[in-house]
């Protein structure tokens, strides 16, 4: 008896882990965590935490795990693992962790000293570093779809890290400004500060600047009375 | 008729007056009489002399006493010789005798006292308790003329004779020193504790005896500053003195006024004292003076009714002068600095060669036993590790200053040693002179050539250790690959190498547990090469060792014990630009962005290093256990995941 209880609750746990795709449209499809090949996804297809979605024009799909339904609009990319619910102290610490991951400043040597190279490469021909930050983009759709369904948190994160693996992103000020009043509205001033700023150094129409103009105002302002 | 006069110590009266600072102020003149105990704080040897001079009328001048004394660790010895320490009484006895020719000569008595000799011990149980004992020897010799009748047949006439008696005493009394604290001290003795030898036997001198009452004093002093000192010290006889003593640098001085129960006025008397001190001599001219004529003749009837208490301070004692020197000499090495304790906070792990560089493995207590700034400079060394001493980084401590003193040390690099031996340290504290002040001998673990303290970030060491034999290894290895690394782009090149020593490296090993549980072991790159084989520790060392040969920059990534279970594998930098990540692979997230120092971002990869088939699923099961572990519980943040840069 206490083995199948025990098995009842295994299978709990791990179907708790798994979305159904319940809905399918168009040019929908999936990829494993460490995967470099994608594949379509069909209907009524399970799909786990570790795996991306990615949706292409005039695509989508409707997720559902228990009562919770998340739905991916065209030209979006999502790890299904980020729909999810955090706390405010969850996200403090992710941010926190950016900093804790990075070479610490105080290492006066960014690479090794041994400088042994091998072969004749080092003056062969160099590798394109044309930006293309497709996926990038779709990955900020994603992750203000996360942020209109309510996970504003996971969105944020999600945001951050592509901005990290997409540096193109960062030029498009739709994107930084949409994420710069989450962070806002969250309280977290002095990053949403940081974000308005990076926004003002871009090509702004008139009414984006007016927003950022303000929004800098207004952050700096509460920043102050603090 | 009292006619000569000489004053004498006997009981708590002492020449000098009483003396109560502290000893580096002023000196001591190896009085037997103020304290039996006080002679603990003589370092080494001690000469003294006393000479001086009695105002009788016409000035009389006499060595008083030498004295010599010797401490050996905790114990002292003194000796003293007394020749001046004497006092006379004649008495005429009023009969004359009247020879033929009618010359005459009156009879006379005489009471001699003297004090030849005394020995001193004392002992010294710490640098507040000492106590000691003394014993003296007197002699009293009595003599008086008679004249005795002589009945002869045709005239009667008397003859002089002397009748003559010796008495040799001894005397033995017991002191104690006790010093509360810098500012209060005091002392507590015996008075005619223990008095034995000859009885009188001749009725006439009967009673004329040095009186042996037996007393005891205590004393007390107070120093509410160094330079100055209040001395009070009572007898139990209700004689008392109070006294006031000081220094200004080297000169000392001093004013001790005194009451004698046997003695007029209440206050008999005053000693002022004036001297110098320095670390090899210590002169101290002092003086006393009574304020009762002493220079008239006495009744004889009060000497002999009362007698004296005191050779050299009684009724008829003139006012004098004693110029005391004493020679200090100090055949030892006078100890400067004191090493309490020490303690090891580290066993040693060899392979850990410069972390005892920046990492004390010791921390001694050191103690200045000085007034002035000292140098220490602490040097240890490890029994069947060091020939000679290591020394560490030399610290300067105040005065009277104690201070705990790290001791690091170095790690030959070609120790050997492969199992732990319980050994010992040797730990050395020395001046500027480098003279060993102190040394404390400790027991400590040196472990095996291979042990590992646990410390994912000590790993590092046993990375560089074989950095020789990795270059070689990853030269070789990446020769085999020239023309497939000449032709691929040159951003590459750091992520292809890491790739080709990887598959190199793991296609002629297995992977097997720590078999040493609970003793961290951990293989040296060139030991997992040949062995063919190690646990996650020896694999991540031995990967890094390889990639940081050829300088390819490495972190460890310490996945914390969970439950029982730690895990360490590897990331490595391919100093790619996030542009660049999709020639390496077209997921985003198979690696992650670390800045550089220069806030440069770069394309960093984890690779499992036990997943022994080949690169590519070494780091597909890197990318899941850190991006599980680190990224998505927050494991980094939460401390149960931590990055450790090897350089």
């Amino acid at each position: 008896m206490k083995t199948i209880i025990i098995f009842a609750l295994l299978t709990f746990t791990l179907t708790a882990q798994t979305y159904k795709a319940v809905e399918v449209k168009g040019d929908v499809k999936y990829r494993s965590e460490t995967s470099e090949k994608w594949n379509d996804l069909k209907p009524g297809s399970s799909i786990g935490i570790d795996e991306v979605i990615s949706t292409g024009n005039n695509s989508s799909v409707k997720l559902q795990m228990r009562d919770l339904n998340f739905s991916l609009e065209e030209n979006s990319a999502l790890q299904v693992g980020n729909i999810k619910k955090m706390s405010m102290d969850e996200l403090l610490l992710a941010l926190a962790m950016e900093d804790m991951i990075n070479v610490p400043l105080d290492n006066k040597k960014g690479t090794s000293d041994n400088t042994a190279t091998y072969g004749t490469h080092e003056n062969g021909k160099e590798v394109s570093s044309k930006i293309n930050d497709d996926f990038g983009i779709k990955r900020l759709n994603g992750a203000m779809q996360l942020a209109n369904s309510g996970l504003e948190e996971s969105a944020l994160l999600v945001a951050k890290e592509t901005y990290r693996k997409y540096p193109g992103t960062k030029n498009i000020s739709s994107y930084l400004i949409f994420f710069a009043y989450i962070f806002y509205s969250k309280g977290l001033y002095e990053e949403a500060l940081n974000e308005f700023n990076q926004v003002k150094k871009l090509k702004l129409s008139s009414s984006e600047a007016t927003k950022v103009e303000t929004a800098i105002e207004e952050i700096n302002k509460l920043l102050l009375n603090n | 008729m009292i006619s000569s006069i000489n004053i004498y110590c006997q009981d708590s009266f002492e020449l000098t007056g009483y003396w109560g600072l502290p000893n580096t102020v002023t000196g001591t003149v190896l009085g037997f009489e103020s304290n039996p105990s006080n002679f603990s704080f003589i370092k080494d040897w001690q000469f003294n002399i006393l000479y001086g001079s009695e105002f009788s009328g016409e000035v009389n001048s006499t060595l008083y006493s030498i004295g010599i004394s010797k401490t050996i660790s905790a114990h002292n010895i003194s000796v003293r010789y007394t020749p001046g320490y004497q006092k006379e009484f004649i008495q005429s006895t009023g009969e004359t005798i009247i020879f033929n020719d009618s010359s005459s000569q009156s009879l006379s008595a005489s009471y001699n006292y003297k004090e030849l000799f005394g020995f001193g011990y004392s002992y010294k149980f710490s640098s507040q308790l000492n106590t000691g004992i003394s014993l003296r020897y007197f002699n009293q010799e009595f003599n008086r003329e008679i004249g005795t009748p002589v009945f002869g047949d045709t005239s009667n006439y008397f003859i002089r004779e002397n009748l003559n008696e010796k008495i040799n005493t001894w005397k033995a009394d017991i002191g104690i020193d006790f010093n509360l604290n810098d500012k209060f001290k005091f002392k507590a003795a015996t008075v005619n504790l223990l008095n034995f030898g000859d009885e009188t036997q001749n009725d006439e001198f009967k009673g004329f005896e040095l009186k042996q009452d037996l007393n005891a004093f205590i004393a007390a002093s107070y120093l509410p500053a160094e330079q100055i000192n209040f001395n009070l010290l009572f007898e139990t006889s209700k004689s008392f003195q109070a006294g006031i003593t000081g220094s200004a640098g080297n000169f000392i001085y001093g004013l001790t006024s005194f009451h004698d129960t046997y003695q007029q006025p209440f206050i008999a008397g005053v000693i002022p004292a004036f001297g110098y001190k320095n670390d090899f001599i210590n002169v101290l001219l002092s003086g006393i003076k009574y304020f009762t004529d002493r220079k008239s003749s006495q009744d004889f009837n009060n000497f002999s009714s009362e007698g004296i208490h005191n050779i050299i301070n009684n009724g008829y004692s003139y006012d004098k002068a004693v110029l005391s020197v004493s020679f200090v000499l100090n055949t030892l090495e006078v100890q400067k600095l004191k090493l309490i304790d020490v303690e090891t906070v580290s066993d040693i792990y060899p392979a850990l060669l410069n972390n005892y560089l920046s990492t004390p493995f010791a921390y001694g207590t050191v103690v200045n036993l000085t007034n002035e700034n000292l140098e220490v400079k602490p040097s240890s060394k490890i029994n069947g590790m060091h020939n000679e001493e290591i020394q560490s980084p030399s610290i300067i401590i105040n005065p009277f200053d104690t201070v705990k003193v790290p001791y690091y040390t170095v790690i030959p690099e070609n120790y050997k040693g492969d199992k732990p031996v319980l050994s010992y340290a040797d730990f050395y504290i020395a001046t500027s002179n480098n003279e060993p002040e102190d040394h404390i001998q400790k027991a400590i673990l040196v472990n095996g050539i291979n042990a590992w303290d646990g410390k994912v970030i000590n790993l590092r060491y046993f990375i560089n250790r074989d950095i020789n034999f990795s270059m070689n290894y990853s030269k070789t290895v990446l020769s085999s690959y020239k023309e497939l690394l000449d032709t691929i782009p040159a951003a590459l090149s750091v992520f292809y190498k890491a790739k080709l020593l990887f598959n190199d490296f793991i296609k002629r090993l297995v992977y097997t547990s720590d078999p040493r549980a609970t003793a961290e072991y951990v293989q040296f790159p060139k030991q997992t090469i040949e062995i063919k084989g190690g646990d996650c520790d020896d694999l991540s060392v031995a990967y890094c060792s390889l990639l940081e040969s050829v300088g390819i920059q490495t972190a460890l990534v310490d996945y914390k014990p969970d439950g029982d279970v730690r895990h360490v594998n590897v990331l490595f930098n391919t100093e790619l630009d996030p542009n660049q990540a999709k020639f390496i692979t077209t997921n985003d997230n198979k690696y992650f962005i670390r800045a550089n120092n220069k806030s440069k971002d770069e394309i960093w990869i984890p690779v499992e290093t036990t997943s022994l088939t080949d690169f590519n699923d070494a780091w597909n099961i890197g990318v899941e256990k850190f991006n599980k572990d680190a990224i998505d519980d927050l494991g980094i943040a939460k401390g149960t995941v931590e990055i450790i840069d090897v350089y």
